[in-house]
């Protein structure tokens, strides 16, 4: 009972931390997942399995960790050392791609495609967001993204914060569409087995669904505002793609690692390759074409982002192991009965609203015990309950401007050039088009899985 | 930095009368004063409306309704607050003299040759006549006022800078305004600033 009191305990003090910003929210993860390993597992449990257990570095020495034949493996707990791996190549790999001008070129590019003109250039960024946010993390797209906007913007005079709202908004919603396109996604997918296509046909279809009601919706919210600067100014002096291009070598070198990146995920379930490798290897390629610039992608690494992810996994496992989410599992199936759509419900609800508060990444975590212990209580189909999770985390994020990470680098990048957006602005906008795509998603799911 | 370079911080309590110090101080040493018209000169540079940055000027960040990701933040006062951070140091860059109110400067150029910190403070009584007389309120209006502005400059000072607002270590000089009245105070305080500029003059 002890040792279940402490890891709640920890728990709670974390996120009490993270949400603070007292310290450095990879210090928090660390310190509680060190707290975890010796109070809860050593001094309570006298567990030194559940140390090893939880530390997982064996996993990494086997051949299954890089590469499975047939059906995907679930990972064994712990330390999800798949995900740091794929996440920590794709740093670099995005790293690379951003230093070439990848990124301000296809937005340079396109915005010339449609003659720069405001509503094209609305409906094309809000595609083009959703459409990289499936391979990159949304982060990186909005800083590029959301930068060229301001820029495009000021020289064709027009507000750029409802394109910028648009824009974080669909980056979080094509992040739900793929395994690699939001951080509770790779650790749902890696955690649970899945592969890239289960979540392109499930999660994917949805998203897809989705990102044409947003679409509509955002062009009915500010298409008075952005039609009003339309023909007011001239593309003359916008900015031609190919002054984006630092490096003409380094450009296509990032293209094609991209694109090789892509190729694998997509077939990674034939292949057998793991996310690990994948990450592994487009960050070795990278390095490889970039070598002079190979120290400097490096130290550009997120390292603080991969030890939160790190300390968090440990202190997750503290309530697993110490079976705290199997009770909470148990609490909703008192609630739900055997109801699977009131399950359901609960689980899109639920995680919409606290990804909506709180950082998604914990609450994802902590809820891939609490959906296979459910999914095996009720019988349902534990994939049904996944794809709930990733969308209730992924989606529920963009309500906020504190809900995903790339809604605070939009509204941070926007509010640097001189166009503030407060909470009231943020709302107004963004949370009624949550709710819409949540009950898009239940509608979804209750019609093809129930 | 050339060695005639000033940069003047001046913090104030609310009600010490401080901005009429610094502006008078400001005129009599002929150096730029910058304070909320710091937000006017980044509209113009950006081409936005000053009104829409202004709400947002000096004002403490929501703590449960903000985050940080990746050096960004979500809270509008804080990009706000970087922005007035980022201006003066451009101005400074520049070698220009200038005397700053508020803002968190004696934060930010800590450790500037040229850098003279100043925090005016009064008594409550002082504080509270001068906010009645100014915007024609109560006594408990008045003092309802002062412990909030005070408050939220407390907060947004101590959440960008190591060291605390109004703490007389944090800064050179502290002075009571409410003692002998805001002239004798800038006469004060203008002394002691051309005592200072000498001396580094000389170094």
């Amino acid at each position: 009972m002890v040792a279940e009191i402490l890891a709640v305990a920890i728990f709670f003090v974390m996120f009490f931390f993270i949400v603070t910003e007292k310290f450095p929210r990879h210090l928090v993860t660390l310190v509680c997942g060190a707290v975890v390993l010796v109070a809860v597992f050593g001094v309570c449990m006298r567990s030194p399995q559940a140390i090893f257990h939880t530390l997982n570095f064996h996993s990494i020495f086997t051949p299954e960790f890089w590469r499975v034949s047939g059906e995907s493996a679930e990972s064994s707990g712990g330390i999800n050392w798949a995900t740091i791996l794929f996440i920590a190549g794709m740093m670099v790999m995005v790293e690379g791609m951003g230093i070439s001008g990848f990124f301000r070129w296809l937005c340079l590019k396109l915005a010339k495609l449609v003659h720069y003109r405001p509503i094209p250039i609305f409906v094309v960024f809000m595609l083009m967001a959703a459409g990289l946010s499936m391979f990159i993390d949304s982060i990186t797209v909005i800083l590029f993204l959301a930068a060229v906007t301001v820029e495009l913007c000021q020289l064709l005079k027009c507000n750029p914060v409802p394109m910028i709202l648009s824009e974080i908004f669909c980056a979080n919603l094509g992040g739900s569409a793929t395994m690699c396109g939001d951080p509770p996604n790779i650790i749902i997918g890696t955690s649970l087995g899945y592969a890239f296509s289960d979540f392109v046909t499930n999660t994917g279809v949805i998203a897809g669904i989705s990102l044409l009601f947003a679409v509509v919706y955002f062009y009915v919210c500010f298409r008075r505002e952005l039609s009003m600067s339309e023909g007011q100014s001239t593309a003359a002096d916008c900015p031609e793609p190919k002054t984006a291009i630092t490096d003409g070598k380094q450009f296509v070198c990032s293209v094609l690692i991209f694109g090789v990146a892509v190729v694998l995920l997509i077939t990674h379930a034939s292949t057998g390759l793991t996310v690990a490798f994948i990450g592994v290897f487009v960050a070795v390629l990278t390095l490889i074409a970039q070598r002079r610039s190979a120290l400097v992608l490096l130290k550009k690494v997120d390292y603080e982002t991969l030890l939160f992810f790190t300390g968090l996994f440990v202190v997750v496992s503290g309530l697993e192991e110490t079976g705290v989410l199997e009770l909470i599992a148990e609490g909703i199936s008192m609630i739900c009965g055997t109801n699977a759509k009131l399950v359901i419900a609960v689980i899109l609800w639920i995680s919409a609203v606290a990804s909506a508060f709180v950082d998604n990444i914990p609450f994802a975590a902590t809820m891939i015990p609490v959906i296979k212990s459910l999914a095996a209580a009720q019988g349902m189909d534990l994939s049904v309950l996944a794809w709930t999770l990733s969308v209730g985390t992924d989606i529920g994020g963009s309500a906020t401007p504190i809900g995903a990470s790339a809604n605070v680098v939009g509204i941070s990048v926007a509010s640097r050039e001189g166009y503030p957006i407060g909470w009231g602005k943020y709302c107004r906008y963004a949370a009624p088009a949550t709710l819409l795509v949540i009950l898009i998603s239940m509608v979804c799911i209750y019609a093809r899985y129930l | 930095m050339n060695n005639s370079q000033m940069i003047i911080c001046l913090g104030r309590e609310y009600g010490s009368g401080g901005h009429a110090i610094a502006k008078e101080l400001a005129e009599r040493l002929g150096i730029k004063l910058y304070d909320h018209n710091i937000l006017d000169e980044i509209a113009l540079e950006k081409g936005v409306d000053p009104m829409t940055l202004r709400k947002y000027d000096e004002q403490p960040h929501k703590l449960f309704l903000s985050r940080s990701a990746k050096g960004h933040h979500s809270s509008a006062e804080v990009n706000i607050a970087y922005m007035q951070f980022d201006y003066l140091k451009r101005r400074a860059d520049t070698g220009e003299s200038f005397l700053v109110v508020g803002r968190c400067a004696e934060g930010i150029f800590q450790g500037h040759p040229g850098m003279i910190s100043i925090f005016i403070l009064g008594d409550t009584r002082a504080k509270c006549r001068r906010i009645m007389e100014l915007y024609h309120l109560t006594e408990q209006e008045a003092l309802e006022k002062m412990k909030r502005h005070d408050n939220y400059r407390r907060r947004y000072h101590n959440n960008f800078c190591e060291d605390a607002w109004g703490d007389s270590r944090t800064y050179d000089i502290c002075i009571n305004s409410s003692l002998k009245g805001l002239d004798v105070t800038t006469d004060v305080l203008e002394a002691y600033i051309r005592a200072r500029a000498k001396l580094q003059e000389e170094a």
